[in-house]
């Protein structure tokens, strides 16, 4: 018996003998760069519940390649390493690992979703590699820039678009009873936020708020609570999927508010889906920061974006808002990385993203990004748009300084 | 048995040495990958004991590590500990929590009490969202910053006490009662072993193994918070043991492994669609199920030639034996 434990107990000193730590080797130059090229990663839901948006990546690469084809930025071009994080935080982590630790790559650009974002925030930030224009429109990366200085976002935050359906249904909507439904993390928490700040006294008519959560994807029941607590208005928050399932179990139990989409999920393509699975969208509202494709298929913004598209994204799907989107961010990368000196380092583009004064050609027209190093939201405007027919149409008032 | 127990004990200490010398051929991000098999080998085992062994279902696993995960989070970053002492602090929150859950044991068997677990594995990270002031919220917490190498010695030295520990536990009069609990609940009771203490114990035992487990889950991370401990996360830990083989020690490295590193390589080989994980996932628990009820675990005893007897010791119920009753 003495014997055993004894053994047992070598076995976990010889364990224990190999934790003996080693600091990281340091490195001389920028992590990714090298005369020809940049190498940049980002972590994106290519499977699981936010698949809808496995489209951004690969419009963001064709635009990567449309620049390289004509000389890259400064004679580098961009290679995009494109990680599948499946929207799940608990993968998020290893694949960021991955890209820095074992791809060595200058910036992790674009990644997507709130939740994994938060997961790679502090570690990122503690080795100075950049995240930025992080794919999700929480208030943490604009708001919190003094903790984390090396994370940005890129389009409006969430709060502020709550902020503009809430004051919306309080000054256009009488006798509004008002039910929510939200995804229950920070990204859902962030947009009821908002909601309840453009609200105002007029939150007392909400009337239910359900809550489902990211890996679900049937939220029938919730609709059926919403419509049976009476509401006549519809603030949905939601993931692209539960969305469509959303509007589509609406209309299923024969239940027609004023409903509210939020931006990440009013995306033509979901509408085209939501519609296919039987629901009725028309004179729907959410707002819009893209490029308006679909109502200028004839501008020459429409005719490059349709191009590059074509040429680098094979099979992508004209009606998927997704790619306007992903082309106003990339640009924006490319933007910065212009700025980012020659050759480009961490810092320098950090300061490129907080010194912003620009028109992006693939951003709503009369939007301008604007960031200062004590302004980190690089789009403070949105449009309000009502869905009809077969798109969203603009309505009223660019809305500025949303926050 | 003394020849058996050398025989066993050399096969161990081969893997020892072999998981001790890999970091040596790894890089440090790979290194780190083994500290997250580790990881999923704590838990794995954990969850072992209290299904594998007791017969008791539990699918709330990811809650118990993350009680164990938030331990280590709150203490180093709102009241200064250094890493390591947190360790054992988890380890007692996730017994405390263990043998709270396990009540439950006492009168709900089998889909009733996977239920009862599969609300704990639910409800805990609401908790955690809930009292933001006090676990970061949604926002969540920050840890210490380690190489994969420190994550790594810390992960299997963690991974080798746990089963130092939980094989002299099984081994003795509380394994061989834990066993008598799960093959028939009468017999174990007429013959003298009180369910109550054993099924509580059972609990209480894994989840501080899944506390420890879930500590150095969020170091692997830098990161705590509600939703890196979602369902998903249960669901794993269950679907290791289940390949690795219930009711036994041999097989959770291959559940360990394949849980973790599986993913990950089809993820990063770009040549098989990540769309196919879960159905990898699936199609494994039912061909184990259907061909190995015992897992990996029963396919490594019988291509290393041990002897029958020697297998049947720790074997789970058979259907031969489930029908005896």
């Amino acid at each position: 018996m003495t014997r055993r434990i004894k053994l047992a107990l070598a076995l976990a000193v010889v364990a224990l003998g190999v934790s003996v730590s080693a600091g990281l080797a340091a490195t001389s130059s920028t992590p990714g760069v090298t005369a020809k090229s940049v190498t940049i990663g980002g972590t994106f839901p290519l499977t699981g519940p936010a698949q809808l948006y496995s489209a951004i990546p690969k419009a963001e690469n064709a635009y990567f390649q449309y620049v390289n084809a004509h000389g890259g930025v400064n004679g580098r071009k961009i290679i995009f390493e494109i990680e599948d994080d499946a929207y799940n935080p608990a993968q998020t982590v290893p694949q960021t690992q991955k890209l820095v630790q074992q791809d060595h790559v200058f910036a992790i650009y674009g990644s997507l979703g709130t939740a994994p974002t938060l997961s790679t925030r502090g570690y990122l930030n503690k080795l100075g590699v950049p995240q930025v224009l992080v794919a999700t429109g929480d208030s943490y990366w604009g708001a919190q820039y003094q903790k984390y200085p090396w994370t940005i976002g890129f389009q409006p935050d969430y709060p502020g678009e709550g902020v503009i359906y809430g004051r919306f249904i309080r000054n256009k909507v009488p006798q509004a009873k008002i039910g929510v439904l939200i995804q229950d993390d920070a990204y859902g928490q962030n947009y009821y936020a908002g909601l309840l700040k453009g609200l105002g006294p007029a939150k007392s008519q909400i009337v239910d708020v359900e809550k489902y959560a990211a890996t679900q994807t049937d939220v029938s029941q919730q609709v059926v609570k919403l419509k049976s607590a009476g509401a006549n208005v519809f603030a949905l928050f939601a993931l692209p999927t539960q969305t469509i399932d959303a509007l589509a179990v609406a209309t299923h139990i024969g239940w027609k508010p004023v409903t509210f989409i939020n931006n990440v999920s009013n995306n033509t393509l979901f509408m085209y889906l939501a519609q296919k699975a039987g629901a009725d969208v028309q004179n729907d509202i959410s707002t819009y920061y893209s490029y308006d494709v679909f109502n200028n298929a004839d501008s020459p913004t429409t005719k490059l974006y349709a191009s590059i598209l074509d040429q680098y994204d094979k099979g992508w799907n004209q009606l998927d808002g997704n790619n306007i989107y992903a082309l106003g961010s990339a640009w924006t990368f490319v933007q910065a990385l212009k700025n980012a000196g020659n050759p480009p380092t961490r810092a320098g583009l950090m300061k490129a993203l907080t010194h912003l004064n620009v028109v992006n050609p693939f951003l709503f027209t009369g939007i301008k990004m604007h960031t200062t190093p004590t302004d980190r939201y690089p789009i403070e405007q949105e449009s309000l748009v009502r869905y009809k027919g077969s798109t969203w149409v603009p309505f009223g008032r660019v809305y500025s300084k949303v926050k | 048995m003394r020849a058996s127990t050398a025989l066993r004990l050399s096969v161990v200490g081969a893997v020892a040495l072999a998981i001790a010398l890999m970091p040596f051929v790894l890089s440090d991000y790979n290194r780190s990958q083994g500290a997250r098999v580790a990881v999923f080998f704590i838990a794995i085992l954990g969850l072992n004991i209290v299904t594998g062994y007791t017969g008791q279902i539990s699918i709330g696993h990811g809650a118990f590590m993350a009680l164990g995960g938030y331990t280590t989070a709150i203490l180093t970053h709102s009241h200064g500990w250094s890493t390591l002492p947190t360790l054992p602090v988890a380890a007692a929150v996730g017994f405390g929590a263990g043998i709270v859950v396990g009540l439950p044991a006492l009168r709900f068997h089998g889909v009733y009490l996977a239920l009862t677990t599969f609300a704990v594995a639910l409800a805990v990270p609401q908790l955690a969202t809930n009292y933001s002031h006090f676990t970061g919220g949604v926002e969540g917490l920050p840890l210490p910053t380690h190489t994969g190498l420190w994550l790594y010695g810390l992960g299997w030295s963690a991974a080798a006490v746990v089963f130092v520990c939980a094989w002299l536990l099984l081994r003795g009069r509380t394994g061989r009662a834990f066993r008598a609990v799960r093959d028939s609940e009468v017999a174990a009771a007429s013959a003298g072993v009180s369910l109550a203490v054993h099924k509580t114990l059972a609990f209480g035992v894994s989840a501080a193994i899944a506390g420890v487990a879930g500590s150095v889950y969020v170091l692997t991370n830098n990161f705590v918070n509600p939703d890196i401990f979602g369902l998903t996360l249960s669901l794993y830990i269950l679907i290791g043991a289940v390949v690795g083989g219930l009711g036994s020690l041999w097989g959770v490295l291959v559940g360990a492994c394949f849980v973790q590193l599986l993913p990950i390589g089809i993820s990063n080989s770009h040549t098989v669609s990540a769309q196919s994980v879960p159905v990898i996932f699936g199609a494994m628990v039912i061909l184990v199920m259907a061909l190995l009820p015992r897992g990996a675990a029963e396919a490594l005893l019988v291509t290393a030639g041990l002897p029958k007897r020697l297998r049947r010791v720790h074997s789970s119920p058979t259907p031969q034996r489930l029908e005896a009753q």
